[in-house]
């Protein structure tokens, strides 16, 4: 008998956490951060929080499309808009309440980004970033010659005086709609990088041709991928009006939205779940921190200049950073 | 001198050296916990040209209340944050302001896009709210506690092209037609609407009535349709970047109405005026202020004196005649209220401002329910004589006179307008 040794075994891939425990996590920490939310009682906490969860929900819904299959995405702002003008519009034709509108918001928003997908991913790279860029133009167009939603007036949402068991004010009930927003958003983005539609985004952001060669339906997947990402930007866009209870197009169709959509996935790590929820929260804590702190247009730099750093000394983001070390 | 020895004259002298100054600074010197006054403010983004000099009229004022021994025996701190120029970052400011750093009283930042964002903040904490060149912010809210520092009144229909009409009205022969050029924002369909309807109760024909888009930079169509439209007089609203193209295409193709302007926001900057020079002439502006005699009050000389060289050195707008002397009358404001209630009690803030005159560096000013001023002041200006590009003649009354309203007349209208030519 020969002494050789065999080779050693490849040890077993860790087990990776199925799809229904992931979301229950993701359900327990919403829970627990509401609560903490609720604990800390304090109105500017509501509103740093609504403001840092609602770009957790936008990075996560552009990496998607962006960060899955590679599609950068400038019309982040379109559809954010999209969702504010449905709250303006459904409020005021049918007096919806919250809720439904953000229900609505998603449907429009889904709806818009199968209409773009279906004009525009015919187009790859930079082609297809200048179209959605082009879609931004257009819809803050309609919207400032649409006289029911304000147009370039804007429109005044007036919050509801009576709030429901348990919040004690309209601004707790609005940062936790958003947490619970922010936390299914994840959990779906997660469930699609895990699924075989995750799968084949990746294959086709790697190739598009070997992909569809290998019997990926590259052009129904995209859809997918546009519709979904649009349904979750457009209702992260939804509660919009009820924070500040005015909106107008400017504010709506802000560069901010469309800047951060894309800058907070680079800087957390493109192509995964966790990246954008990391971008999100670095970066949009960091700007609110520096606009209570440094309170001038040095505020605005901090995204440049995060943007720039990573790109050039972490370009897979912070996801990568950890990825590269293991 | 008979009564006091050398010495008793050294005493009272001592006495006297003891005594003097500390009464002096009992009123210089403000003590205890400041009253905090907390707002957003604009300081990038395309609202900054008017947030910064804002911001230098607060401090002036700041000052100015310090020196006299500040508010209610407490000296007075401004605690303000940088909005940005957008609406959706003035709700958690409110709430950082008043929540976090606990200010006594909230003021707004500039235009109604920050000031409306503010309103649900302030109203559910009560508090009064004095607001800075907002445009029927409060027409919705209907909020009891808030005061606009806007000359345009709670009429904006009925009143705010009443100058500017009746100007046309007097002059001889009389015109027949209106062209009304508006951009389509907020502010500019709300005086179109005015000018459109005192128009038609001036009995004018109204030959061209158009808005364009926010995104418009080649405006020469516009003025080539006015002109096939043979209007006797143009009523326009625009805001910088357009009123500079408008008014540029104007003199390129040698327009020549019997008056020509409006709320056409744009000369009222510094680095505008002296870019257009004798473009200007015979133009007729809205305005809130010009260096008139006729609207000297008191305070208004002294705050563009001290206004100007600051902003010289942090590089803002130079002269300083549009937003400062609101920016410090909506500090005045509060300041007469707290001084006559004698506490920061924003129900009997709100009572006070409601009930009394204030006079400010722009006048006497008064409320009306929904907090609009009761009487409007929309001053018709017109640019009389402007040569070449110099800043001097900006400073001099005679160069930006005032047609109306007939209280504040300083100049005699000035026609046809031809952009120069």
């Amino acid at each position: 008998m020969s002494d050789t040794a065999l080779p050693a075994l490849p040890s077993p891939a860790p087990r990776r956490m199925g799809h229904g425990s992931f979301w229950i996590v993701t359900i327990i920490i919403g829970l627990l951060v509401a609560l903490a939310l609720r604990g800390l009682g304090s109105e500017y906490g509501y509103f740093a929080a609504t403001f840092v969860l609602q770009y957790i929900v936008l990075a996560t819904a552009w990496n998607i499309l962006g960060g899955y299959a590679g599609y950068v995405n400038f019309g982040a702002a379109a559809f954010f808009a999209a969702g504010a003008y449905t709250t303006v519009a459904m409020g005021k034709a049918l007096g919806l309440s919250l809720l439904p509108c953000i229900a609505l918001a998603a449907l429009v928003g889904g709806a818009l980004g199968f209409g773009t997908g279906i004009l525009t991913l015919r187009l790859r790279g930079a082609y297809f970033a200048i179209a959605t860029l082009c879609l931004s133009v257009v819809l803050q167009t309609l919207v400032v010659n649409w006289d029911y939603v304000g147009g370039s007036r804007g429109a005044y949402v007036l919050r509801p005086r009576e709030v429901p068991w348990p919040f004690d004010g309209y601004s707790g009930l609005l940062c936790t709609v958003m947490v619970a927003m922010a936390a299914a958003s994840v959990a779906i983005s997660r469930t699609i990088q895990k699924s075989r539609l995750g799968l084949g985004l990746t294959a086709l952001r790697d190739d598009e041709a070997a992909a569809e060669a290998a019997g990926v339906p590259t052009l129904k997947l995209k859809l997918i991928a546009t519709s979904i990402s649009g349904a979750m930007m457009a209702a992260a866009g939804a509660p919009l009006p009820y924070l500040g209870s005015y909106v107008e197009p400017n504010t709506a169709f802000g560069m901010a939205y469309a800047v951060n959509a894309i800058a907070m996935p680079l800087i957390g790590g493109m192509g995964t779940w966790s990246g954008p929820l990391i971008g999100a929260v670095l970066l949009a804590s960091l700007q609110q921190a520096a606009t209570v702190t440094i309170s001038s247009a040095a505020n605005l730099m901090i995204v440049g200049v995060v943007l720039v750093g990573f790109v050039c000394l972490a370009p897979h983001g912070i996801v990568g950073l950890f990825r590269g070390r293991r | 001198m008979e009564g006091i020895s050398r010495r008793g004259l050294g005493r009272l002298a001592l006495g006297v050296a003891a005594t003097v100054p500390a009464t002096a600074r009992a009123q210089t010197a403000p003590s205890g916990p400041p009253i905090r006054i907390g707002y957003s403010m604009s300081l990038s983004g395309g609202l900054a040209g008017n947030g910064r000099p804002a911001i230098i009229a607060h401090r002036i004022w700041a000052d100015d209340v310090n020196a006299r021994g500040g508010l209610l025996g407490r000296p007075v701190e401004l605690v303000h944050y940088d909005d940005q120029s957008s609406g959706a970052q003035v709700p958690g400011i409110y709430t950082k302001l008043i929540d976090v750093d606990k200010v006594d009283l909230v003021v707004s930042g500039y235009a109604t896009a920050i000031i409306a964002p503010a309103m649900p903040i302030v109203m559910q904490r009560n508090m009064t709210f004095v607001s800075l060149f907002g445009t029927g912010a409060n027409n919705d809210f209907k909020y009891d506690r808030y005061f606009s520092i806007n000359p345009a009144g709670s009429k904006v229909k009925e009143t705010f092209a009443k100058g500017f009409i009746d100007l046309a009205m007097a002059m001889d022969p009389r015109p027949r037609s209106i062209a009304l050029v508006n951009l389509d924002s907020d502010f500019h369909q709300r005086t179109a609407e005015s000018a459109r309807y005192l128009a038609r109760q001036a009995g004018l024909r109204i030959a061209y009535d158009r808005a364009y888009p926010p995104s418009t930079v080649d405006f020469a169509p516009i003025i080539r349709a006015v002109q096939a439209a043979r209007p006797d007089i143009v009523f326009v609203g625009s805001y910088p970047p357009d009123t500079a193209g408008l008014l540029r295409a104007a003199s390129e193709l040698r327009v020549n109405f019997q008056m020509f302007g409006g709320p056409m926001i744009g000369p009222h900057i510094t680095a505008q005026k002296l870019q257009l020079g004798p473009i200007l002439n015979n133009l007729i502006i809205w305005d809130v202020y010009a260096p008139e005699p006729t609207l000297q009050f008191p305070g208004i000389r002294p705050l563009i004196e001290r206004y100007q060289p600051i902003a010289a050195k942090e590089n803002v707008d130079a002269l300083g005649y549009y937003v400062p002397p609101m920016a410090y009358t909506q500090m005045q404001v509060l300041e007469q209220a707290v001084k006559r209630v004698g506490s920061l009690d924003q129900a009997a803030l709100a009572k006070d401002l409601h009930a009394n005159q204030f006079d400010t560096v722009i006048g006497p000013l008064r409320f009306d329910e929904l907090g609009e001023w009761a009487e409007d002041r929309n001053l018709y200006t017109q640019y009389q004589g402007v040569q070449g590009n110099g800043i001097e003649q900006f400073r001099k009354a005679g160069t930006q006179v005032i047609l109306a309203p007939e209280r504040f007349k300083s100049g005699e209208l000035r026609k046809p307008y031809t952009a120069g030519a």
